[in-house]
């Protein structure tokens, strides 16, 4: 397994998805459904608990066509950034 | 010796830190479960849960008979040793926090907690006792049960889209303690090591084979931890992302343990009717779909949600319990009516008495390499990939 990109510093997100606390499979599910409503360029970001999210996500994004941009680590919590394809 | 050290380093976090491949952690959970049957017995989860819920049942009153002592009793020491072999990879990974999902979520738990305690009473075992563990001792119940079980992931999987739209939630939270955390998976191995030792010396006649049980099981934990192995998964996402790698890894470790398997009981090392339940009809079937319903809902299955539990997912720990109780309820009544010797829930069919040890092997690979290359090709086409 390859080690887990970390977002530059200056991203700023168009869209923010609350999924602390929960466990799979909804953290990819909520993903899935907000970046719908996104358009092509605007970046989502997810706040996660779940430590399969640091496998799941940037898989999901690769196979779903969207690219990801990595994560910063936060106070009990991990922010993922997903950049809509 | 800079360089030594450095070469340390990268085996810790190879082994302890970095999430191992879907597929290693198959291979390693196929290995221990073939130990685990040629030490005592196979791999199960239900009965220890039963074993730990009837106590409870007990102690308030309901139920007249007690039940054998939880650190006597190997299905319950199997939980044990694989909770723990859990909670050490997940410590060592420091990815130990308690996890508190929002309320939606605990009222999911119960509810799929339910599901998963009917389904497991019908079929026998959960989706390892009555699905992974019973194809590795070819019974033909395993195939029926995978049946229902997709049917009912499926179905589940409806409810989570629906759910997505009419029932919005958040505002979960962690209470983490990172630093910590390797500490206490260093306490926990000690301890692990400690408790063996003592089963090894104690004066029970089955003190060896429970310390056995214990830290075999306790090599199961660590090694679906580490490789975030999960039958849901494995089931699910084939609907829900079109991801197989979790299938294709779940499709391998069938076929190995039951070569496994199916060299103990030729050998007669183990007997040929071990983990062939009577359930091949309309238990296997309807509890799998019960319990695929529930596994979907919960976010774990047996195995998943205990090794949720020793992460310090709140809501499996919800799920497991719950499970526990209604197993618990459903296999009493069971027992008031005599449900499971009249036959109710089917027959019991080991494969090899009409295929010959060959032509079953034979069979299960088949349907696991035909269901590797469905959830594979799927990868690619998106055919069966629910739209949200």
């Amino acid at each position: 397994m390859s080690d887990i990109k970390i977002a530059p510093d200056d991203i700023k997100p168009d869209e923010t998805l609350d999924c602390k606390g929960l466990s799979c499979p909804m953290p990819l599910l909520k993903t899935k459904k907000a970046i719908q409503k996104l358009s092509s360029g605007q970046i989502l970001e997810v706040l996660g608990t779940d430590p399969g999210s640091k496998n799941d996500i940037p898989s999901w994004c690769e196979r779903a066509g969207h690219e990801f941009l990595g994560i910063k680590e936060d106070q009990g919590f991990t922010r993922f950034y997903i950049k809509k394809g | 010796m800079s360089e030594f050290k450095q070469a340390i380093v990268r085996a810790y976090e190879q082994l302890f830190v970095k999430t191992w491949s879907p597929m290693m952690g198959a291979i390693m959970i196929a290995f221990f479960c073939i130990l685990l049957e040629t030490w005592y017995r196979p791999w199960g989860i239900v009965g220890g849960l039963r074993n730990w819920a009837d106590w409870f049942f007990y102690g308030i009153g309901v139920y007249e008979d007690a039940p054998p002592h939880p650190l006597y009793f190997s299905s319950s020491v199997l939980n044990i040793g694989f909770i723990w072999g859990a909670f050490i990879a997940a410590c060592l990974a420091k990815q130990f926090a308690i996890r508190i999902p929002p309320t939606l979520e605990f009222i999911k738990a119960i509810v799929s907690g339910i599901l998963m305690g009917i389904g497991s009473a019908l079929a026998m075992g959960c989706n390892i006792g009555g699905f992974f563990v019973a194809l590795h001792n070819l019974a033909a119940s395993g195939f029926l049960m995978m049946i229902g079980l997709v049917i009912g992931v499926r179905l589940g999987l409806s409810y989570l889209f629906w759910e997505l739209e009419h029932l919005p939630c958040g505002g979960g939270k962690e209470i983490g303690f990172p630093k910590i955390n390797p500490l206490l998976g260093i306490l926990a191995l000690v301890g692990l090591i400690v408790a063996t030792y003592a089963y090894f010396h104690s004066d029970l006649d089955n003190g060896e084979i429970l310390g056995g049980c214990l830290i075999i099981t306790a090599g199961i934990g660590f090694a679906m931890h580490r490789s975030r192995l999960c039958i849901v998964n494995a089931l699910r996402e084939p609907f829900m992302s079109g991801m197989a790698e979790m299938g294709k890894a779940v499709s391998v470790a069938i076929i190995l343990g039951a070569i496994g398997v199916a060299i103990l009981k030729y050998q007669e090392i183990r007997p040929e009717m071990m983990y062939v339940t009577p359930t091949f009809g309309i238990g296997a079937l309807l509890g799998g779909f019960i319990f695929g319903l529930g596994m979907v809902v919960a976010g774990g299955c047996g195995s998943g949600s205990l090794w949720r539990v020793a992460e310090g997912q709140l809501k499996l720990w919800v799920v497991a319990i719950v499970f526990g109780l209604t197993n618990s309820v459903i296999r009493y009544l069971f027992a008031e009516y005599d449900v499971i010797e009249n036959g109710y829930l089917g027959k019991a069919i080991y494969m090899p008495d009409y295929l010959g040890y060959g032509g079953t092997l034979f069979l299960i690979t088949i349907v696991m390499v035909l269901w590797y290359i469905i959830i594979d090709w799927n990868e690619e086409t998106n055919k069966f990939v629910m739209e949200l």
